[in-house]
């Protein structure tokens, strides 16, 4: 491959190509307002319960909202359960749709590949910066639940599920867990969303594609008579994060989740590749 | 030339299906280790004499009964009293569960039953026992001497348990074998088959892994008579041998929880015996069946149940591939893993 022998210089351009691409992502007010969408679930959800009268009981309400009251950081961990099946992947699916099908409709894709970059390059700082999103998107979720929940709630001692209890900083440890594993959950979905991506020129229809699909998936997932194929189901883990919440904490989801993941990365990865090496880029 | 190119940058996805195929048949083709060969009573004698030990693992049940599944956790508007207990049964062994085991030292376990965002925990520490239910936040809280404790019920959901209960059954209608040795939670083990002599039950065998080194019950399966698969299996799913740390057997009632004391057992076992009878045991073996002079009309009143139920003669039939339960016209209930006709011969003697 002859953009991988291209040593020292071409590796400086790939890393002037990723910021330039972060740089891109970053500056759209398309970004910045699912960011934004995505920070007003846990401040909406902390208002509301901060204002009604009556705290919610035990088992009310979505998992955990009952601990909110007691401990702000479970703000943060509410709204990763309210978040994961639908909006946070939402947003990864215009991103990850829009990474080569956005650039082949606005007519930009060839000038890309007029660098010496390759295609190769081009398809991993895709990649690299729809990760950068997927990032930014749950850290958004947990930072946020994280102010709005101390704001109005106070820290204090949790309540795991086990009904141990743990202090603030054991908290703080075990919600960033469960925003990594939100986080790995996504980037199987941002590697389909990459090869989609490779399939079409129209940037919204690969959008929705991905949008469906994780629709589906979780259809799918629901249905008793498909056992066998729910282990393999990029969905499947994706509310697991309970298993972090136990005490001691259950590793194998979490585990199993990146394997997963890592598996749909390689094979949606390698089928971009196929797909991006062979195709005649005409816009 | 050109054509060659373009196949080869296609090769990586056609790999990546091979790599992930290959090494989910190489971790599942992983064999046991050799065991030395010992006749089905040498087994018994293993799992009987086997030494206390602390250990911690993983467990999983599965069952399909043949039933429809009840929604976990659903609540039943007017379910009270034994309605509420045969939903409450059914639920258990309809649903799948999974949960971990902690056993210290003598006198300290730990049982955690999981739920998709929820828990249920057993702790017991010497005398102390500690309930815990995480969707309800709800804490018990009983001392009991440790000599006159039985099982709690959460915790006849170990397959240790479980193949304890079993055993306990086995008598002279019972044929043992043991099979090829089979790997559970990564220890090989001694596959001990249990087979009814006796036509007249539902069960067609019941398998119980018990560890090469240790004689301890790693799984239980039940098939029911002509079928390839279990009907209801338990087993280990990880087991590690080392001592659980011991600060898990001290558990402080959550802030917020709801504690509810339980007085001393005695007086505990003479309300339960008032609300649930005794039952009385008609045959033996296999083909035993309790009769319980409860209250059937109640229980087919309730809408579910009385769905989940068909009507035959003398009385209602809910029928699993295991076990059948006959709620007769005169509101006894019958229960074994008989076929419906020894019920009905039992419901008319």
């Amino acid at each position: 491959m002859p953009a991988d022998s291209d040593t020292a210089r071409a590796r400086t351009h790939g890393g002037a190509l990723l910021a330039s691409e972060l740089r891109v992502l970053f500056r759209r007010w398309r970004t910045w307002a699912m960011l934004a969408a995505l920070a007003s679930i846990p401040v909406l959800m902390a208002v509301v319960v901060r204002l009604s009268s009556e705290p919610p009981g035990p088992g009310e309400g979505p998992p955990f909202l009952d601990q909110v009251t007691n401990n702000g950081m479970f703000v943060a961990i509410t709204a990763l359960v309210l978040t994961t099946p639908l909006f946070l992947p939402l947003t990864v699916a215009v991103v990850s749709g829009d990474t080569i099908a956005g650039e082949a409709s606005l007519g930009t894709l060839r000038y890309l590949l007029v660098a010496p970059a390759g295609r190769v390059r081009l398809l991993l700082v895709k990649y690299l910066s729809t990760v950068a999103f997927c990032l930014a998107a749950s850290g958004t979720v947990l930072l946020t639940g994280w102010v709005i929940g101390a704001v109005l709630f106070g820290t204090g001692e949790a309540t795991l599920l086990s009904g141990d209890t743990i202090g603030v900083g054991d908290a703080v440890v075990r919600s960033l867990l469960v925003g990594a594993h939100v986080t790995i959950c996504m980037l199987g979905l941002a590697a389909v969303g990459l090869f989609i991506s490779t399939l079409t020129d129209a940037g919204v229809g690969a959008m929705a594609a991905v949008a469906v699909l994780t629709i589906v998936a979780q259809v799918l997932g629901q249905l008793d008579q498909l056992a066998w194929l729910h282990p393999w189901l990029f969905t499947h883990h994706w509310l697991a994060f309970a298993d972090l919440l136990r005490e001691p904490v259950v590793w194998t989801s979490f585990t199993e989740n990146a394997l997963l993941q890592a598996g749909y990365v390689a094979f949606f990865g390698a089928l971009a590749h196929g797909r991006f090496g062979t195709k005649d880029v005409l816009s | 030339m050109f054509m060659a190119r373009t196949w080869s940058r296609w090769l990586p996805a056609a790999a990546v299906p091979l790599v992930v195929a290959g090494s989910v048949a190489f971790a599942a083709q992983a064999g046991a280790d050799e065991l030395p060969e010992r006749t089905p009573e040498d087994v018994l004698t293993l799992l009987a004499d086997r030494d206390h030990q602390p250990f911690s693992g993983e467990f999983e049940q599965t069952s399909d009964l043949g039933l429809p599944q009840l929604p976990g956790g659903m609540d039943l508007p007017d379910a009270d009293g034994d309605a509420a207990a045969v939903t409450a049964a059914l639920e258990a062994l309809t649903s799948d569960h999974s949960g971990r085991v902690f056993v210290g030292e003598q006198d300290q376990a730990r049982l955690q039953v999981f739920e998709s965002f929820g828990e249920r925990d057993v702790i017991v520490n010497g005398d102390e026992v500690w309930v815990y239910d995480s969707d309800e936040n709800a804490v018990t809280h009983a001392t009991v001497p440790a000599d006159d404790r039985t099982a709690t019920p959460d915790q006849r959901f170990t397959p240790d348990e479980v193949a304890d209960q079993v055993i306990e059954a086995v008598g002279p209608s019972t044929e043992l074998s043991v099979r090829e040795d089979v790997e559970v939670a990564g220890r090989a083990a001694y596959d001990l088959v249990l087979t009814p002599r006796t036509d007249a039950t539902l069960v067609g065998e019941v398998a119980i892994a018990v560890d090469g080194e240790t004689g301890q019950p790693l799984r239980v399966s039940v098939t029911a008579r002509g079928a390839d698969a279990p009907a209801f299996q338990i087993g280990y799913t990880s087991l590690d041998r080392g001592a659980p740390d011991a600060d898990l057997f001290e558990f402080t009632p959550p802030a917020g929880a709801e504690v509810e004391e339980i007085a001393a057992p005695a007086e505990d076992q003479g309300r339960d015996a008032a609300e649930h009878p005794e039952p009385t045991v008609v045959g033996s073996g296999w083909e035993s069946v309790a009769i319980l002079d409860a209250d059937g009309g109640g229980i087919t009143s309730e809408p579910l149940l009385a769905q989940l139920t068909t009507a035959v003669d003398g009385g209602r039939l809910l029928g699993t591939d295991l076990v059948n339960v006959l709620i007769a016209d005169d509101g006894r209930v019958l229960v074994g893993a008989v076929p419906l006709e020894r019920l009905q011969a039992a419901a008319a003697e």
